[in-house]
C-alpha cells in the first residue's frame, strides 16, 4: 500500500531526480515490492498445496472428489483422512522429498499448468483417465517411506513386507499396487 | 543517460511496479489457480523488470554526474 502510494505520488508530481527522490523510489520499486513478492510468494507456494488448487484442474476433478469422499476405500482417501495430510493430501503424497523437493514439485506444477493448458484443455475426463500417467512411478514408493519407513518392527512383521523388502525400498515393486495395497487412485487406471 | 529518457522510464518502471503489487494482492486476497500463477509469473517479471529499471537509471544518472565532475574539473 505505501508502495503503491509513493509510486502514484511521483507519476502524478514527477519531481527532479535528487537524492529523496531516489530514495523514495527504492523504497517504491525495490524494498517494499520486494517484501510483497516474498509474502506473495510464500502465499502463493501455500495455495498451491491445497486439495482445491490441485482440484481445480477439470481432469483432476474426480481425484479431488474422491478424497473429499469419507466413505471412499482408496488409498488416497484414506490418507486424506488423516490429520498429518488433510487439506493438503496430493502434495504430501506427491512432492519430491529430499532437500530440494518443494522446488522441484513446483517447477513439476508448471509443467502441469502448460499441459493443461495446451494437451489437456479440451480432454474429457473419460480421455484424461485414459491417458494422464505418472512420469516417475519408480519414485513413489520414497514418498511413502516418509512415513513407512520399511524399517519398524510392526512392518517387518508382516511377511509379504520382508520377503520383497530390497524390491520396495528400491521401487521395483510399488506400495501402491494391485498385488499390494491397491492403486491410490484405482478409477484412473493402472498407475 | 538524458533526464527525460530517465523519466520515462522511471514512469514506465512505477506502471508496471504498480501492475505487479496489484496482481500480487490479488493473489492474496483470492488464492486460486489463475491469480496465483499470473501473480507468480507476470508479477514477479513486471517486479523485476521496473527494479532493474530504477537500478539502471540510478547507475546512469551516477555515471552521468561523474563526469560532469571530472569534466569541470578539467576546465579548472
Amino acid at each position: 500500500m505505501v508502495s503503491a502510494i509513493i509510486l502514484i505520488a511521483y507519476l502524478v508530481l514527477r519531481p527532479p531526480l535528487v537524492r529523496a527522490t531516489k530514495l523514495w523510489l527504492l523504497l517504491g520499486l525495490g524494498i517494499l515490492p520486494i517484501g510483497a513478492a516474498f509474502a506473495g510468494n510464500v502465499q502463493g507456494f501455500e495455495a498451491t498445496k491445497e486439495r482445491k488448487f490441485c482440484g481445480s484442474c477439470h481432469v483432476m476433478s474426480l481425484h479431488e472428489q474422491d478424497s473429499d469422499d469419507p466413505s471412499s476405500r482408496s488409498l488416497a482417501s484414506r490418507h486424506a483422512r488423516n490429520a498429518m495430510f488433510g487439506d493438503e493430501n496430493c502434495y504430501v503424497c506427491h512432492a519430491d522429498y529430499g532437500m530440494f523437493g518443494t522446488i522441484v514439485t513446483k517447477a513439476g506444477g508448471m509443467r502441469h499448468v502448460w499441459m493443461n493448458l495446451t494437451a489437456y484443455r479440451g480432454v474429457t475426463l473419460a480421455g484424461a483417465q485414459r491417458t494422464i500417467r505418472l512420469r516417475e512411478p519408480w519414485k513413489m514408493n520414497g514418498n511413502c517411506m516418509q512415513c513407512h519407513s520399511t524399517k519398524a518392527d510392526l512392518w517387518l512383521r508382516v511377511p509379504d513386507h520382508t520377503a520383497a523388502l530390497d524390491d520396495v525400498r528400491e521401487g521395483r515393486i510399488g506400495c501402491a499396487s494391485a498385488g499390494c495395497h491397491g492403486l491410490a487412485h484405482p478409477f484412473f487406471g493402472a498407475h | 543517460m538524458a533526464s527525460r529518457r530517465a523519466h520515462r522510464l522511471l514512469v514506465a518502471a512505477c506502471i508496471c511496479a504498480l501492475v505487479a503489487l496489484g496482481l500480487m494482492t490479488w493473489q492474496l486476497f483470492d488464492p486460486r489457480v489463475v491469480p496465483v500463477i499470473v501473480a507468480m509469473s507476470i508479477g514477479q517479471v513486471l517486479g523485476t523488470a521496473s527494479f532493474a529499471a530504477y537500478v539502471l537509471v540510478i547507475i546512469a544518472d551516477f555515471r552521468a554526474h561523474r563526469r560532469a565532475e571530472r569534466d569541470s574539473r578539467k576546465v579548472r
